[in-house]
């Protein structure tokens, strides 16, 4: 478990690009000196203003632009190589696709290209389509589509050969909240399934959403970097969510808190207009109203359920990969641990159970339709109605550690909860 | 190859997609029959067949280079510019793969359109003689001429005798001084050797000149009215220059065809025919006549005389090109061999086209071919211009510009389909062989690999500031 090369999937050494101008004189220092490592089976938010750097990075590591100096490693070897880059899955910041082509043959090109048999690329363009909610849409030219229908179609293509590395240009720009909230449910099923994820974004809710690390780029070179709970918890204060409490009730908590020497703050929980928006398009799906656009994406495509694990390359994955086989269907236990699970695991003990815990969850999914809703609510504050108590110390942490810190429910939250919450 | 044969397919899908295929398209469905009917060419029905099987198979020629030349130009560099190749090239493809993939595409595509449009040229070829009001004599002479593929042996002068005669006439000039000042010896020998080759041709009024031709072999075509060939025929063909024109421009002569070397040897009664042929033609164009192929010897050698009439003519005739031809395939295996041709400078024009714009914008890649397209149907042109020049700029051009000019494509002369088949004339597969070799596994390997080069050390995303 000593961190050496091969435990990368993504990593690069004092990566810098100067861009030169017409005569060949450096004129823009667009990524400097930069060393970024990402683990495998890790989500990393990668950050930063506008012409910060940060998809020259991602071009760089996929060989798109060569580095002025430095060098990028992309599963320990370069993306050049075909046996690296056919585990690549990779979404640029437009989608670049051919105009003329319909999304069935869009995927289908890219299918071939990555060699796969007619079969499996027949089989795996359907479910990717319907996975994407552009099923209908199969035969439309991508030119005709809006770009968030073309975001879609480019994160299908992505995962086409089913890739172990997923690097995501600004997935949800131009993406409905449907689609955004999709995006970001799947994105965490893709990497409890073992896949790596770089996230490039600037937009902060998606990122803070779903990585497990983040590092914030400025003028080329890395700011800050760490774990999503360590950056952004604060320590010092704890929320409570409950149910309707009486003005007497609220009293007593008040002057128990008070005994403590602390202030509180008591206010009703507001939904999130992206809840809301998400509950009015479904209704509207439920009236069977008739749409052009994209429509409700489904789960995730079996293909790339299939294959529940990493593969096995430390002492840690093998533990993990014994542990789901031999835990299956285990409902979530009051036995499990509540310490959050950080995915930067510093080799602890607590580290391999917490990540046992995380991988076992596809097993575990309970298809109810109970859960999804507290789903929602996890991550939103609790909707008004719902008379369960849940203690959330920290909202990002039920995401990312995927076990809620409960005091008084078993109900765990877990983002894959939502995306049944869209299914339904 | 998955890869190749899939970016091939999107290739087609692209170039179909493109305005300007169906407008080259249109044009020829429109253009074609229409000049089957329009054109008339001298009034005969072989003038007409020539006429519009030229301007066919030139127009096709043309219109399909154009159309290539813009769809090779465009596909790679709109990938680039629309940073389609973005994605593409993290796909596990290799460079090289994407620029043969592209390659495959076009040259798919040409296969199909110049299938079809061959084809439809055909087809109205074939139309035309039925629907003509010609007499049989015209359709028998088209059949004979044009519906054929005959192979033809030309009249060689021996250099060497030439060079030799105008150098002993050179020196007696010199040694008399007749040789004019300002003429520097290499000018007054080029001179001499022009005459040399003019008095060779020619034949006073009352003498005789004879061509002797070896190695005539030919297959008897398969005619099941005629299964030993004795029907099958050799033609002469010739055109007169008159020292001096005639009043009614026509020179009368009589040929003579056959082994002649049985009268050198003063045989009683010769074994094999020999034919006389009596024709009165006009100069300055070419006429053919035929004799039975029994005049060949069996080895192979026919002698040919022409007696310039005293009593008829008061000229000197100057016979140009005279040439013995005999049929040695059919129309049909021609014609595929003319497509061919015409498909070795598309496929050129293809791998060119795709190279430069792994370096050029569309812009300028499509300038880049559009003249070196042109320079190619020039090229015969442009070399015999060059080589004249004086002998000093002579070595500096044999080590410049003349290798970069041999590069260029070659598609005019004897490259040119059109004139193999309007005149009959039989393409060899040797011919065809070589050129394919020359242009396509030589100059098109050369221009792709320096494509494939440049392009898998270019950087995709390039942006200069």
């Amino acid at each position: 478990m000593v961190s050496n090369e091969n435990t990368y999937a993504i990593e690069t050494i004092s990566l810098t690009k100067i861009f030169p101008d017409w005569w060949g004189r450096s004129k823009v220092v667009a990524v400097d000196d930069l060393n970024l490592q990402i683990r495998e089976n890790e989500i990393y938010g990668f950050l930063g203003p506008n012409g910060s750097g940060k998809t020259t990075t991602l071009k760089m590591i996929l060989n798109l632009l060569h580095p002025t100096r430095g060098k990028a490693l992309l599963l320990g070897g370069s993306s050049d190589d075909p046996e690296i880059s056919a585990r690549i899955g990779y979404l640029p910041e437009e989608s670049y696709l051919y105009r003329y082509l319909t999304a069935r043959e869009t995927l289908d090109f890219y299918g071939r290209i990555f060699g796969l048999p007619r079969e499996v690329r027949h089989e795996r363009v359907e479910m990717l389509l319907e996975m994407v909610g552009l099923a209908g849409m199969g035969n439309r030219s991508v030119g005709t589509f809006s770009k968030g229908m073309a975001r879609r179609i480019g994160l299908a293509q992505a995962l086409i050969n089913d890739p172990d590395v997923l690097i995501l240009d600004e997935p949800t720009s131009g993406m409905d909240p449907m689609g955004t909230r999709q995006m970001k449910d799947l994105l965490v099923q893709l990497a409890q399934r073992g896949k790596t994820i770089l996230l490039c974004s600037h937009l902060l809710a998606d990122v803070e959403d779903i990585c497990d690390r983040i590092g914030i780029l400025y003028g080329g070179k890395m700011r800050t970097e760490g774990a999503v709970s360590q950056l952004l918890q604060h320590q010092d204060q704890t929320e409570i969510h409950t149910g309707n409490l009486s003005e007497s009730t609220l009293q007593k908590v008040r002057e128990l808190i008070a005994g403590q020497g602390h202030d509180c703050d008591v206010r009703r929980p507001m939904d999130k207009l992206e809840t809301f928006f998400v509950n009015i398009v479904k209704q509207a799906l439920e009236e069977k109203q008739v749409t052009s656009g994209a429509g409700m994406g489904t789960g995730i495509a079996d293909f790339l359920a299939e294959r529940p694990q990493t593969r096995s390359r430390s002492v840690l994955d093998e533990l993990v990969t014994a542990s789901v086989d031999s835990t299956p269907k285990q409902d979530q236990s009051p036995e499990t641990p509540t310490q959050k699970t950080e995915p930067a695991p510093k080799p602890e003990p607590q580290a391999d159970t917490s990540l046992l815990q995380r991988l076992t969850k596809p097993d575990t999914e309970p298809a109810t339709d109970e859960a999804p809703a507290k789903a929602d609510e996890q991550s939103t504050p609790a909707e008004p109605s719902e008379p369960v108590e849940k203690v959330k110390k920290d909202m990002l942490e039920g995401l990312i550690g995927r076990t809620s810190d409960t005091a008084g429910s078993t109900e765990t939250t877990h983002p894959e909860d939502s995306k049944d919450d869209n299914h339904a | 190859m998955h890869s190749i044969w899939a970016i091939a397919k999107n290739t087609l899908s692209q170039a179909i997609r493109m305005k300007v295929a169906l407008a080259v398209i249109v044009l020829l469905v429109v253009l074609l029959p229409l000049m089957s009917v329009i054109m008339e060419g001298d009034g005969t029905l072989l003038g007409k067949l020539q006429t519009f099987v030229s301007y066919g198979l030139g127009l096709v020629g043309l219109l399909l280079s154009v159309l290539t030349i813009v769809i090779a130009t465009y596909t790679l560099s709109s990938d680039l510019k629309r940073r389609h190749l973005h994605l593409v090239v993290t796909k596990p493809v290799r460079r090289y793969q994407i620029v043969v993939g592209k390659l495959a595409g076009i040259l798919i595509l040409n296969i199909f359109l110049l299938a079809i449009f061959g084809g439809v040229i055909y087809g109205l070829t074939r139309l035309i003689p039925p629907l003509a009001q010609a007499d049989d004599a015209e359709v028998q002479r088209a059949e004979r001429e044009f519906f054929t593929a005959r192979t033809g042996m030309q009249v060689t002068y021996d250099e060497a005798q030439v060079r030799q005669a105008a150098e002993e006439r050179f020196r007696m000039l010199r040694d008399s001084d007749q040789i004019p000042r300002e003429m520097s010896q290499p000018q007054a020998m080029r001179e001499l050797m022009a005459q040399e080759r003019m008095l060779a041709k020619s034949c006073p009024p009352g003498r005789a000149r004879r061509w002797d031709f070896e190695g005539v072999r030919f297959k008897v075509p398969d005619d099941p009215d005629d299964p030993d060939g004795t029907e099958a025929t050799i033609f002469i063909r010739y055109k007169f220059e008159a020292a001096t024109p005639p009043p009614d421009d026509t020179i009368y002569g009589t040929w003579r065809v056959g082994d002649l070397r049985q009268m050198d040897a003063g045989m009683e009664r010769a074994r094999t025919p020999i034919y006389e042929v009596q024709r009165g033609e006009v100069t300055r164009s070419y006429h053919e006549f035929s004799v039975p192929v029994e005049a060949v010897a069996d080895d192979g050698f026919l002698s040919v005389a022409f007696f310039n009439n005293p009593a008829l003519n008061r000229t000197t005739v100057i016979l140009e090109d005279v040439e013995v031809l005999f049929d040695s395939g059919t129309f049909s295996t021609n014609y595929l061999r003319s497509l061919l041709l015409i498909y070795v400078r598309l496929a050129f024009l293809a791998a060119l086209g795709v190279s430069v714009t792994t370096w050029l914008s569309f812009p300028v890649a499509i300038l880049v071919c559009v003249v070196i397209f042109l320079a190619g149907t020039a090229n015969t042109f442009i070399l015999d211009s060059l080589d004249g020049v004086g002998l000093t700029m002579g070595i500096i051009y044999q080590f410049t510009l003349r290798p970069i000019l041999w590069m260029l494509p070659q598609f005019d002369g004897i490259y040119n389909p059109s004139y193999y088949i309007i005149n009959g004339r039989l393409i060899e597969w040797s011919f065809l062989a070589a050129t394919v070799s020359v242009t396509l596994f030589v100059k098109a390997v050369a221009v792709l690999l320096l494509g494939v080069w440049v392009f898998s050390r270019r950087e995709i995303a390039k942006t200069v500031v």
